[in-house]
């Protein structure tokens, strides 16, 4: 019986993924190489929800090479839970900004697109994060994938899986992610996003399948899957402690963006004072993108005047950089 | 009957596709749970052909071993769509090879949670966490697929499928007052049940509302022992903004012999809701979830 084995045999409900990620020693192995060149990551401070996020967004795009006209773009935000003493979802300010800027930028088509991993009521989330009386005409424009129609990929992970035919539509799914701590991956951010492409029609809530393959597995083996990808991540106000529900609001007042998720997610890192060579989904993801610092090419802020230590629960302070 | 009952009817009566079955939207193709959802709130309340129609889809979806899958694109099985198969079978009187091998397999599944290793980690996490372990091992329920963990959702679906198949299918008792122990040990602090578990990595999590709904749903033939969970419920169904939550806890406090009030205004254009909703209605079919038969 192998170590993902044993983890998913306790599952969530027991809490296994914090024995899986006490098992994995992450600091045994260092994140590969990366692919060939150096990935551009952009940086740009933004210090309230209340700032010109579509500029910002739209320099961010430029500053990152993105190519957006004629596509059909897919925004995928992480609207998970609301509770509103803190910070859970991707602000609505954020995504309205992204719908606003991505049209500006000549896509063919825009839409929003998500599948919360637990709550099965997508749309009276969307209301309570105020997605839908801020955003005009927003159920015209979202596609709830938990309860899309499905279409078939083979080998993720090893075996056939399904996804919704807005995702396999997308020519570009961009992931607005929020910047936050997680108590069974370390860090939740552009790649972790993604679990909620994963149908919860065809899994179930949650997508349980995926903590039995191996979250950080799961992790690496979406953005493998799902390469036409581009990372806006609100740090504006994100989570620390113990994300991603139950932790508290931090503010680090960025937005970080990049089309190597990696390399967007260990900037995020670098600024929530984590050491992403330390985190399993980046060490395993390295070998799609780029973790170490000199292979990732800051353009905007730099990470490390931005630095703001997130609080860590206590599993997880080995991930403190130094 | 009520108007807001009957423009769900007439909603799902319209929204029904070519091959007899439900999308979650419609236009969209069918798959198991809106199509069982919308034949639970159609039943005596349509024209038999639409029945018909349905129930031909739903037979062909059941694979060999006795599962059903979720939808006509998916391949694999599903524990919650198996379950509402044998729910279907059981309210339409269909005792027949369907239904039998229906019941096997969910009786043959089960979460891992209860095998031995888990089992193990459980009574370490008990015995070096503070306050115990997340949840109590000791008890089978239902995953949502097999080979991964049992949660509220699937675990309620099958009690109410495999109590309402015990007349007809004989050892079915032992396995459902197990599943309902496991649910009764996953109440959370405040009164109701979150998704999964009560507690993770030792801290408290919170419930809510849809799930409390099915949670209770799954509990009727406990009813004696659900004072406070039923009191958390009164006052969820109060204060949520979700409709999908209030259908829930509507249909569950239905169960209990209760009597929520009607969902008004019109359905918004989903179905696997506007079913939901037809069935908590005052008016609407009473016994598509009551153990009892709607005596309530």
């Amino acid at each position: 019986m192998n170590r993902r084995k044993f983890a998913g045999l306790v599952g969530v409900a027991a809490g296994a993924g914090y024995l899986s990620m006490r098992a994995s020693k992450p600091e045994d192995k260092g994140p590969g190489a990366g692919p060939p060149g150096k990935s551009p990551v952009a940086v740009l401070k933004a210090a309230s929800y209340d700032d010109d996020l579509v500029a910002k967004i739209r320099d961010g795009a430029a500053l990152c090479g993105l190519h957006v006209h004629g596509k059909r773009v897919l925004l995928k935000p992480n609207l998970v839970e609301f509770d509103s003493a803190t910070a859970i979802n991707t602000d609505v300010a954020v995504i309205a900004a992204a719908l606003t800027a991505f049209r500006s930028l000549g896509a063919a088509s825009v839409r929003i697109g998500e599948g919360p991993g637990h709550r099965r009521d997508t749309l009276g989330l969307a209301e309570q994060a105020r997605y839908l009386h801020t955003i005009p005409d927003f159920e015209g424009v979202f596609t709830d994938l938990n309860r899309d129609d499905v279409r078939p990929l083979d080998n993720f992970a090893g075996e056939r899986f399904y996804f919704p035919e807005t995702v396999l539509g997308a020519d570009l799914i961009v992931s607005v992610a929020k910047m936050k701590t997680h108590h069974w991956a370390g860090a939740t951010l552009s790649m972790k996003n993604l679990f909620g492409l994963v149908p919860g029609a065809v899994y179930g809530w949650p997508k349980n399948k995926l903590h039995y393959i191996g979250i950080p597995r799961a992790i690496a083996e979406l953005n493998r899957t799902f390469r036409n990808t581009f990372a806006l991540v609100d740090g504006i106000v994100g989570m620390e402690g113990n994300g991603p529900i139950q932790g508290r609001p931090k503010h680090a007042g960025v937005l970080v963006m990049g089309q190597d998720l990696a390399a967007v997610d260990s900037t995020c890192c670098r600024i929530m004072g984590i050491d992403p060579a330390r985190v399993e989904y980046l060490r395993l993801a390295s070998n799609i993108g780029h973790v170490h610092e000199a292979s990732i090419e800051q353009r905007g802020e730099s990470p490390a005047a931005l630095r703001t230590n997130f609080d860590l629960i206590a599993q997880f302070r080995n991930l403190r950089l130094g | 009957m009520a108007d807001s009952l009957r423009r769900r009817l007439d909603f799902l009566l319209a929204s029904q596709n070519p091959d007899g079955g439900w999308g979650y939207f419609p236009g969209k193709r069918s798959w198991l749970e809106p199509t069982a959802y919308a034949m639970l709130a159609l039943h005596r309340q349509s024209e038999s052909a639409v029945l018909d129609r349905a129930w031909s889809l739903i037979e062909t979806w059941q694979l060999p071993d006795g599962s059903w899958r979720p939808g006509a694109d998916v391949a694999g099985p599903g524990t919650w769509v198996t379950a509402l198969g044998v729910h279907l079978h059981c309210a339409h009187a269909r005792f027949d090879g369907h239904f039998t091998r229906g019941v096997a397999w969910l009786l043959g599944t089960q979460g891992t949670e209860c095998n031995w290793l888990a089992r193990l980690v459980g009574r370490v996490q008990a015995m070096t966490q503070p306050g115990g372990a997340d949840n109590d091992v000791s008890h089978r329920g239902w995953p949502w697929l097999r080979g991964t963990t049992s949660w509220v959702e699937p675990t309620s679906q099958a009690i109410v499928a495999l109590r309402m198949a015990a007349a007809h299918y004989a050892g079915v008792e032992a396995r459902v007052t197990e599943a309902e122990e496991q649910l009764l040990s996953r109440k959370c602090r405040d009164g109701g049940w979150n998704y999964g578990s009560r507690k993770a990595l030792g801290i408290d999590l919170p419930s809510y509302p849809e799930t409390t709904g099915l949670a209770l749903v799954g509990l009727q033939a406990r009813n004696g022992e659900l004072g406070e969970a039923l009191a958390h419920a009164r006052v969820l169904l109060a204060g949520t903004h979700s409709r999908l939550a209030r259908a829930w806890l509507s249909i569950a406090l239905k169960a209990h012999r209760e009597q929520p009030p009607a969902a008004e205004g019109e359905p918004d254009g989903d179905i696997l809701l506007a079913a939901l909703e037809a069935i908590a209605h005052p008016g609407g079919n009473r016994a598509a979830f009551c153990l009892n038969g709607g005596a309530g």
